[in-house]
């Protein structure tokens, strides 16, 4: 790789690396912020959000290959199982719990994430699928033409959705009742309840909607690399996003993805020679550890207060 | 001021027992509370008092005796049903969502009177946008109310405690409830604060018709405020009347009155 | 607006509103937050009112002569009633909303009011209560309904009612409103308004219409204001500047008033309405300033040497730049990089950034919260005036302001300094009288207009402006004859955040002397920074790093009278910091927290004789009361240490020349 370095400027050469890392980056915002929802209003570390991802990307390429349905109406099919898949882990799983450790709940996560694994294999099958939805493919030719930067359209296309999410759900959640809800039962669920805030409703509502962040999250892995198990491991890298970000900070999650993703690529194209490289494996929970030490409720996260 | 009148009963609670596990909290229970009242629960610490507020928002579950709201009788009451069926409360401790602004607070509380779906409430327009509007003026009208304008845009977390206490009878008030259930509104507070929270209990009830069901430690204020009186001690009812029948009821002044209590 | 500037058949406040109604009618006149949102009437809709108001008040009885008691927080409705009453005739007395019943009894007796216009239960429950004791009190008009609904009394009105009681007489009487405010003329009486005074019982200052219109018409010249101003109506309306500002100057300027929320969201309010035209006292000012330091405090680090070192800048450049002064490339560019990054976020967060002309009376202020206003490009400046002027006497002129002076005469006012030092003006706002006190009237305003302000002045040679000293009867002299102003060499001392209080003694003694209380927290902030343990306020008193400390102020505050050709020969000879702290209880200050100079002289005669000797340390004894009423003795020994005196800055030119 370094061998392209005499092709172009410093300067360019770094923007190029750093927007390669964006890529990565959007997606560990995307699963970081599917973990934060649910966090905030249930206090559940979901250890299935990758899962999620996978099994929304599966049940869309088997909604286009076996059905042979046009893409907007898989995607429209897939939101309803998302849907339903959250009303089902309401009813089957939430409800039966209400009222245990924290452990207990992240346990039940985990089992939840081998039951969608599995269901995700029965059902549509364990082989590498292509997914294709449309979004347009290969280098950019005006960002190419005008700067001299290879960016691919994807990689746009992915940022744009991103951010165009995370202004969606920062409008529905300070300016909408059920945003108001949500953050109501984060905070207090007595009093939530006091005021008529169905609990249940809201878990319906809230793993509906990392639901469907999750699929957003599918569909842009699977694009580039094919709808595949690895995808479910891109949760572990929402870990450290989530200690840099902070565990209720939405824009913590969407920010700390993307310092991650541009700070993992950056090091491993720059740093990477020195050290033998294989950065990009352990540089994301380097930098959580730092933060673990020096600023523990992360980047946005609310001041862990002592209560006295 | 003209002689109070109250109409029908609003809540009968008859025969209420509850239990958690050997431990009998409330037993054999059983008053009314007429519309338009300000009744007044009082009792030592570990009365049962709270417990009585939760078995009639729901929060706790009798295992015996039936509750009676508007004419429909239930074994158990719903903190949902309760809510929706026009009871709102405050808590002993204040429990206020406290990340988010006074504003929203009292936005939260008129959760059961905003009804466009979440389709709406996603997009943010249209019906549910009108909707935000006139709640948001409804709102107004209780940081007005409240006389808390200067608060409208803190996050309650950070107020002062007497302030906070305030923001949560916004909240609760926020609902239009027939039926408020306060839980010590005034415990911790200087006199100051204490008078200022009488006046907006006594304001309530007269502006609004509210009916009131408060728990209050300070016998000046519940003789002051009270239309009548219930005594809870250690999960019996020792008695039920006026305020100043109550006064001067032997097994009121052994129990409770006449023992130095904080 | 030059026309409404110069039309003199505009003399009274319902012509000037009739006026704005017809040619600006779709303008702004007032504004009120309500239920969070601002809203605002038209000087068309704001006539309306009046008129509604107006009509409805002569129904109830109000006529030409009567009075017509305001009570309550700044609010359209209640301006509108003193508008209603001027229409009539009738005259307004606004009265100070957090009064207890006691001394609201007396105005409105006093007074003789025969309708009561309150704002809210508070108010209405008050008067209500002095009624019995009242009987010429006849209606209780109310704004707002809340915890009245139960009051059946007759002669309790709402305000709503009223008017719609005065749109039905109206219509019957169509002629009725225009002929009042015709039959209005400016040498009609236009307001009362009562002034607490040092002593005594409060007198009610009768103004014209000529006085207040004039008056503001003047004010409006000198300083360029125009109908664009904004302003936010939050002093006291029973106070004669609220009076001017908030409502004479808007109806002859015709600019737009902001009334708050209420008395807490005022901070809040300032920041959305960002007035143009500001006033306020030094204190609001002091306070403003400290919780920007306070937050600072807080803020990270790089913020705040980011912010210390645009403040070093502006403290620097910014009041030469504000002045009109040339400064250098480098200088002027560095501020303006400063008011992006520091000055306009900090002004915008005071709610003073669109502020053009900041004005500050009624007490001295300190020159460091002085300067540091003006530094940061805030035009604020000094005024002179009074109640019995209708608050015009001295302004500061643009580009002449300096901390120790309150600028030259405003227009049309005369100035002179008697014999004794006093000051006296003569001016088109000079007031009728005292509302039946002719010999108040008499002793205050001669037969040729003059009025006694009963402070002491002079003409500062070197800028021609007026320097005020001291109230004239606390000015003594020296024994050499020269002038011994107290107060003003206290209150210079008292800048010293180190020094809470001061008490001068010079008046027939050879020099001038003083006693300090240092100010706890500063100095024992100041302590604790420096490793300096202590006990107690006496231990605190007594240590020599302490007494050094104050003696670097005192010599500061003498090198300063140094310069001042009258007032050199006061410089601080010897001092001593007092043993405990001047105290209400003990009967050294007065509740308001004034000092009683010569109980505390004869308290501690002791200390003063020992400053007059040679002595360096004297015994004392003291009898104190404590917190819980109990008394006790105290005893300490007392420093007393010498200051360093400077020669005279005029008397060395003389001796070198
Ligand atoms: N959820 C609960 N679980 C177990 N015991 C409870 C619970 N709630 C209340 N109690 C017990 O019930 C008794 C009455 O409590 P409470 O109703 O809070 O009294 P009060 O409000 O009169 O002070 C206390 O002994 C308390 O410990
Ligand atoms: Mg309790």
């Amino acid at each position: 790789m370094p061998t392209w370095g005499f092709r172009m400027s410093e300067v360019t050469f770094f923007i190029e690396v750093a927007l390669s890392g964006l890529m990565a980056g959007v997606m560990y915002s995307l699963v970081a912020l599917g973990f934060v929802l649910i966090f905030k209003a249930s206090g559940i570390f979901n250890f299935a959000q990758g899962v999620m991802a996978l099994f929304a990307a599966l049940t869309l390429v088997g909604f286009m290959e076996k059905f042979g349905m046009p893409a907007w109406l898989a995607i429209i099919g897939t939101i309803a199982v998302m849907i339903a898949l959250a009303w089902l882990i309401e009813k089957l799983m939430l409800r039966h719990l209400v009222n245990q450790e924290p452990i207990i709940l992240f346990m039940a996560t985990i089992g939840l994430a081998y039951v969608l694994e599995g269901i995700g294999d029965i059902v549509w099958g364990s082989d590498v699928k292509v997914l294709d939805i449309g979004i347009p493919q290969g280098a950019s030719d005006y960002m190419l033409d005008n700067f001299n930067i290879y960016i691919e359209k994807l990689e746009i296309f992915a940022a744009a959705t991103a951010g165009i999410l995370v202004v969606f759900l920062a409008i529905f959640f300070q300016k909408t009742r059920i945003g108001r809800a949500l953050r109501a039962v984060a905070d207090d669920h007595q009093a939530a309840l006091s005021v008529g805030i169905s609990l249940r409703t809201i878990w319906v509502i809230v793993w509906s909607v990392s639901g469907i962040v999750a699929l957003v999250a599918g569909i842009m892995w699977g694009s580039k690399s094919g709808v595949q198990f690895s995808l479910s491991l891109i949760a572990l890298k929402a870990l450290p996003v989530l200690i840099l970000g902070g565990f209720t900070s939405v824009p913590g999650a969407i920010i700390g993805g993307m310092i991650i993703g541009v700070g993992e690529k950056v090091a491993e194209v720059y740093l990477g020679p020195f050290v033998g490289g294989a950065i990009e494996n352990w540089f994301a929970y380097m930098l959580a550890l730092a933060f673990l030490l020096f600023r523990p409720q992360g980047l946005f996260g609310e001041r862990i207060i002592e209560r006295v | 001021m003209s002689e109070r009148t109250f109409g029908d009963t609003i809540l009968a609670v008859k025969n209420i027992s509850l239990s958690f596990g050997v431990m009998k909290v409330l037993d054999n229970i059983s008053f009314d509370i007429k519309q338009g009242e300000i009744r007044s629960i009082i009792g030592p610490n570990g009365a049962g008092k709270s417990s009585m507020l939760n078995v009639i928002n729901g929060f706790y579950h009798p295992q015996e005796g039936s509750i009676t709201f508007k004419g429909e009788t239930r074994k158990r009451m719903a903190p949902h049903a309760a809510a929706s069926h026009g009871i709102a409360r405050t808590f002993q401790n204040i429990a206020l969502f406290k990340g988010m602004s006074t504003l929203d607070n009292i936005m939260t509380g008129r959760n059961l009177k905003m009804k466009t779906n979440i389709f709406w409430q996603a997009l943010h327009i249209g019906p549910a946008r009108r909707e935000e509007l006139e709640n948001r003026e409804a709102a107004e009208r209780i940081i007005d109310f409240l006389d808390i304008q200067a608060i409208r845009k803190k996050p309650v977390g950070k107020l002062p405690y007497g302030l906070q206490k305030r923001v949560e009878l916004g909240r609760a008030l926020a609902a239009e409830p027939e039926l408020l259930l306060l839980d010590e509104p005034m415990a911790g507070m200087n006199s100051e604060e204490k008078e200022d929270m009488s006046r907006f209990i006594i304001d309530v009830n007269d502006e609004f018709g509210t009916t009131i069901a408060l728990i209050e430690h300070d016998m000046g204020v519940v003789m002051d405020l009270s239309d009548r009186v219930v005594v809870l001690d250690y999960g019996k009812q020792l008695a039920d009347g006026l305020p100043d029948e109550v006064r001067s009821n032997q097994a009121v002044i052994d129990a409770y009155l006449g023992v130095p209590h904080e | 607006m030059t026309n409404l500037l110069n039309d003199n058949t505009l003399d009274t406040f319902p012509k000037l509103l009739l006026k704005h109604a017809s040619q600006r009618s779709n303008h702004d006149a007032i504004r009120e937050k309500d239920l969070g949102i601002w809203q605002s009437w038209s000087w068309a809709e704001a006539a309306a009112e009046v008129r509604a108001l107006a009509c409805g008040l002569a129904s109830l009885g109000l006529k030409r002569g009567d009075k017509l008691a305001i009570v309550g927080d700044n609010r359209p409705r209640l301006y509108w009633g003193m508008t209603a009453a001027q229409s009539l005739g009738a005259i307004p007395v606004p009265l100070y909303q957090d009064s207890v019943a006691d001394e609201m009894a007396y105005v409105l007796d006093n007074a003789d009011v025969k309708i009561a216009l309150g704002e809210d239960q508070e108010q209405v429950d008050k008067v209500l209560e002095i009624k019995q004791r009242c009987p010429q009190i006849e209606h209780i008009i109310f704004d707002d309904i809340r915890g009245l609904r139960d009051y059946d009394q007759a002669f309790l009105h709402n305000y709503e009612t009223l008017q719609q009681t005065g749109r039905d007489f109206d219509q019957q009487h169509p002629d009725f409103y225009q002929q009042e405010v015709d039959a209005g003329s400016g040498e009609d009486i236009a307001i009362m308004l009562y002034t607490s005074g040092t002593t005594g019982k409060p007198k009610g200052v009768v103004l014209t219409n000529d006085n207040c219109v004039i008056t503001a018409r003047n004010g409006i010249i000198r300083e360029g204001l125009t109908a664009d101003e904004e302003v936010l109506a939050y002093l006291p309306m029973a106070w004669v500047g609220d009076n001017l500002f908030s409502y004479a100057q808007s109806y002859v300027a015709g600019f737009c008033v902001s009334c708050p929320e209420n008395g807490a969201t005022v901070a809040n309010d300032l920041r959305e309405i960002g007035p143009s035209y500001y006033f306020a006292p030094p204190r609001i000012y002091e306070n403003m300033l400290t919780q920007v330091m306070i937050r600072m405090e807080d803020a990270a680090a790089i913020k705040r040497r980011v912010f210390r070192f645009f403040m070093d800048h502006a403290a620097k450049v910014g009041v030469k730049i504000l002045n009109g002064e040339s400064v250098s490339l480098k200088d002027s560019l560095l501020y303006k990089l400063g008011n992006i990054l520091v000055y306009g976020p900090l002004k915008d967060v005071l709610g003073l950034r669109r502020t053009k002309l900041a004005y500050t009376a009624g007490e001295a202020i300190g020159p460091e919260i002085f300067d540091f206003y003006r530094s940061l490009g805030i035009n604020i400046k000094q005024l002179y005036g009074q109640t019995e002027c209708m608050v015009f006497i001295c302004v500061q002129p643009d580009g002449e302001v300096f901390a120790d002076t309150v600028g030259t005469p405003a227009i049309d006012v005369e100035i002179d300094i008697d014999d004794n030092g006093e000051i006296l003006y003569r001016s088109p706002g000079v007031f009728h009288s005292y509302y039946k006190n002719p010999e108040s009237t008499a002793s205050t305003k001669n037969e040729d207009g003059w009025v006694l302000t009963g402070d002491a002045g002079y003409f500062d040679e070197k800028n021609g402006h007026l320097k005020i000293i001291d109230r004239a009867k606390d000015v003594g002299k020296l024994n050499d004859g020269t002038m011994f102003a107290p107060k003003y060499i206290e209150n210079k001392l008292k800048f010293f955040s180190f020094v809470k209080e001061a008490v001068l003694f010079g008046n027939e003694r050879d020099y001038s002397t003083a006693f300090i209380n240092i100010d706890l927290d500063a100095v024992g902030n100041w302590a604790e920074r420096n490793n300096l343990a202590y006990s107690g306020y006496i231990d605190l008193a007594a240590q020599p790093e302490i007494y050094q400390l104050v003696k670097d102020c005192v010599d500061k505050v003498n090198a300063d009278l140094a310069k001042d050709s009258r007032l050199g020969k006061s410089q601080i000879h010897r001092f001593l910091i007092l043993h405990k702290e001047l105290d209400a209880d003990d009967g050294e200050l007065t509740r308001t927290r004034k000092v009683r100079r010569k109980f505390v002289a004869e308290r501690y005669e002791t200390l003063v004789d020992a400053l007059y000797s040679g002595i360096d340390e004297c015994h004392v004894k003291t009898e104190v009361t404590f917190e819980d009423g109990r008394t006790g003795m105290l005893e300490a020994d007392v420093k007393i240490s010498n200051a360093e005196c400077y020669p005279l800055e005029s008397s060395t030119q003389e001796a070198a020349a």
